[in-house]
């Protein structure tokens, strides 16, 4: 890992750990291991949803997915209905979420690489559609639950004191490091993000690999939207609206600039704790909602600012 | 008296030093070339000068008066004009608008079109009759021509009453007769005294138009001398040092006895192409000559599958068709472009994962085996000397020249059938070149069939075995024996197919 991605990783790690400190002096019993555990699951699902975002931003060409927030939303919502509160609904659920989410991110893709359609506009379009078929399914009315197996595994201490989530999400976190570091895919992702025109002349497939991150992303938003169903108990509406713009902050607090080519995930999953602990720890000064996004909004640009500063400059 | 002299400059970029000790002296109604290597400090030189780049120590002097050059705009102002390299055009505009981008004609505030196009006509004059029929100053610039871009450029560089004017590689687009308008005006602004310093790689057109030549290595002015006091072989020998001077200019290879038949090629036509028809032989280097742009390009970009191409194709005895570039790689066609930043380098990545693409989608590998594949990464950059800080580098961190080696890396893992060299060395000091060419000579030694297009006519002379020369898409003539000379190649092109 070269210095330049390892900076910023270092930067937000050294931030997360501050942040738990001057919580624990201010509000004693924030750093405590039950609010770690809390505030480590929470940043779990942030951290699932954002290894999507993270491959489509990686593949640049100014990649981005606006639709995560849709895909998690039907996700949760389908789950929540095919397994109905009952553990042997639970793996007809899981397949039902990963063929929602990798049906909507294979659209995302096809429409990005077939038709050349900004990816802004292309992942937009399919988050107003994700919502209007959310309207339409639920006709206004909260529906299905989680089961009792899937509420355990997000929440429940399971082994080794730890729940299933934060096992998954250290899986997840292994898998990426394997597939960005020691695969042909993971290269390729690199290098389509770096200099597409240059890759195709290499024998990437650009159009396939560009595709694939979009299904990707789409399949992570899906299984962080079963999660979310179990974190929370039952779908309600627009569950998860919220991610979009977190699920990207997280990317480029982890190092991995919009403009893709460069940076990893383990960079990202310390972002996603950064974010969660930096919401943490507004909610427990008790600032007002209003203050809180401004003192929110204001951290993430100077962080932002210091990333770029620290770039360097190509001689 | 000189016009501008500048002693002692010293730039630094971090640990790197660009500029040691640069010297300079401009004369009015000179045309002053500077020659030196890639990364030899030429064009930090320049940019000291043109006010992008701010020196480290040194001292300037315009008309026998110290003065700092505080920036691009103090420049223009002190009567500074700078062709880039890098084009400066914005795309979305008129050509006329860019022509006098520096200096917009305004009436109340807003621009005045008609004064626009009126005072852009006038500085693009001796310019119209090379640019093209389809040429309009009101064309929008991403509409044109590599050439025509370059053109405007040179055109928006003498707009407005400079006195000093540096040009670096202006000439890398454009055709013998778009050159020949540029020297034109060239030596009109000598005859009316200002000083011009020229950057160039082509050995040719530096005896052809300049009056004093300053040689720069390592950041260090070496030499200065009238060029009428010097010769090729001399400033090569300066260039490059300490090691002997051969001559770049050798005598055309003794015609090898061909190998089997490797690529048929008959009736190609595209969109750019008319009725292109050739064999070439395993062992072979094939050149492609003629003007700029008469499909050179486009003929080797056709046959790695990146243009759509009617015509036959017969490769080892069996018809193929090229439809991507993938299936031209699995048919063991290699291209390699000059275009290193658009075309080549995978920008920010590493050295390693820059060579080993090809080898990977080759061998239809899923994992990236680090360890195995280091000893092969090193094999293939040890056998075109590559200079580099570790295969895990970024390709930035190397020289045009040695970046271009790690791209040709690329198709010396596996076996590569038929080689496509698209102006390979275009913008690489002249001691790589002559390592390239020797490498390519030595790779069609070993039975690769070689089609190469140089934008330099001495560089196709003397390293083609055949030439075929170009005219609009067509091929005109072919060249044999010792018929491969500058008359008959210059002859050639200016040929209607």
């Amino acid at each position: 890992m070269s210095m330049a991605t390892f900076r910023p990783i270092l930067i937000a790690g050294g931030l997360v750990v501050a942040l738990m400190i001057a919580g624990e002096l201010v509000s004693p019993g924030f750093a405590s291991p039950e609010q770690i555990l809390r505030l480590s699951i929470v940043a779990a699902l942030l951290g699932i949803v954002a290894a999507g975002q993270n491959l489509v931003i990686l593949g640049g060409r100014e990649g981005i997915d606006l639709s995560v927030g849709g895909v998690i939303s039907l996700s949760a919502l389908v789950a929540g209905n095919v397994m109905n509160g009952l553990d042997a609904g639970l793996l007809p659920a899981i397949l039902a979420c990963v063929a929602v989410g990798a049906i909507f991110g294979l659209l995302n893709g096809l429409g990005v690489t077939l038709l050349r359609i900004p990816p802004l506009v292309m992942t937009l379009g399919m988050l107003g559609v994700l919502q209007g078929l959310l309207v339409v399914a639920r006709n206004g009315i909260p529906s299905g639950r989680a089961a009792p197996m899937l509420s355990d595994f997000v929440s429940q201490p399971q082994w080794l004191g730890l729940p299933g989530i934060l096992w998954l999400w250290a899986l997840i976190g292994l898998a990426m490091a394997g597939l960005l570091g020691r695969t042909v895919f993971g290269q390729r992702i690199f290098a389509i993000g770096a200099n597409e025109p240059a890759a195709r002349l290499a024998g990437v497939p650009t159009r396939l690999t560009r595709t694939m991150l979009y299904v990707l992303s789409g399949v992570f938003s899906a299984i962080a939207g079963l999660c979310i169903l179990g974190y929370s108990g039952s779908s309600f509406a627009n569950v998860g609206g919220q991610y979009m713009l977190s699920s990207i902050i997280a990317v480029v607090l982890g190092g991995t600039p919009l403009s893709g080519g460069r940076g990893g995930y383990t960079g990202t999953m310390i972002g996603a704790l950064l974010l969660v602990v930096l919401q943490g720890l507004l909610t427990t000064l008790s600032i007002e909602e209003s203050g809180r996004q401004i003192i929110f909004g204001s951290a993430l640009i100077v962080l932002l600012l210091f990333y770029g500063r620290s770039s360097g400059m190509r001689v | 008296m000189p016009q501008l002299t500048m002693t002692d400059m010293y730039k630094a970029y971090g640990a790197t030093v660009a500029l040691k000790s640069g010297q300079i002296a401009l004369h009015p109604g000179e045309l002053h070339v500077i020659m030196g290597a890639n990364g030899s400090g030429k064009s930090t030189l320049c940019k000291i000068l043109a006010g992008s780049v701010k020196p480290d120590g040194g001292r300037i002097e315009l008309n026998g008066k110290e003065i700092t050059i505080s920036g691009p705009k103090a420049a223009r102002d002190l009567g500074v004009s700078i062709f880039y390299q890098e084009l400066s055009l914005s795309k979305n505009r008129s050509v006329a608008e860019n022509i006098l981008a520096r200096d917009l004609p305004c009436r109340a505030g807003f621009v005045d079109r008609k004064a626009v196009l009126a005072r852009a006509e006038k500085v693009f004059a001796p310019f119209r009759d090379v640019a093209g029929d389809d040429f309009d100053l009101k064309t929008r610039v991403g509409d044109l021509r590599p050439d025509q871009r370059q053109l405007v450029e040179i055109a928006k560089t003498f707009a407005g009453g400079a006195r000093i004017f540096i040009f670096d590689e202006p000439t890398s687009a454009l055709d013998r007769a778009q050159t020949e308008a540029f020297f034109r005006e060239l030596d009109r602004r000598k005859a009316e005294g200002a000083s011009i310093v020229f950057i160039s790689h082509r050995m040719e057109e530096v005896f052809e138009i300049g009056d004093r030549v300053t040689v720069i290595r390592d950041g260090e002015t070496v030499s200065s001398a009238p060029l009428a006091e010097t010769t090729r072989d001399r400033i090569v020998a300066e260039m490059v040092g300490g090691e002997t001077g051969a001559s770049v200019f050798a005598d055309p290879p003794a015609a090898p006895v061909p190998g089997p038949e490797k690529l048929r090629v008959q009736g190609l036509t595209s969109r750019r192409l008319r009725d292109v028809s050739f064999t070439l032989h395993a062992g072979e280097v094939l050149g492609l000559g003629g003007l700029h742009g008469q499909g050179q390009s486009d003929l080797l970009r056709a046959l790695f599958g990146l243009e759509p191409l009617d015509g036959t194709l017969t490769l080892d005895g069996a018809p193929i068709t090229l439809p991507s570039p993938r299936r031209a790689i699995r048919q063991g066609f290699g291209y390699i472009s000059g275009d290193r930043q658009s075309d080549g380098a995978i920008s920010g990545r590493s050295i390693f994962e820059n060579v080993v693409p090809i080898h990977l989608f080759k061998t239809r590998a899923f994992f990236v085996n680090h360890a195995t594949l280091s000893a092969e990464v090193d094999r293939v950059l040890a056998i075109l000397a590559t200079r580099h800080g570790g295969r895990m580098a970024p390709i930035s961190s190397l020289s045009g020249g040695n970046q271009q080696k790690v791209i040709i890396s690329r198709w010396l893992m596996d076996e590569t059938g038929v080689l496509l060299l698209d102006d390979p060395t275009k913008g690489i000091d002249l001691a790589t070149k002559l390592e390239l060419f020797a490498l390519i000579r030595s790779l069609a030694d070993k039975g690769m069939a070689i089609l190469l297009y140089s934008s330099e006519d001495a560089e196709l002379l003397a390293n083609s075995d055949r030439i075929l020369v170009f005219n609009n898409g067509a091929v005109v003539q072919e060249l044999q024996g010792n018929d491969r000379t500058r008359t008959q190649l210059t002859r050639a092109a200016f040929e209607a197919a």
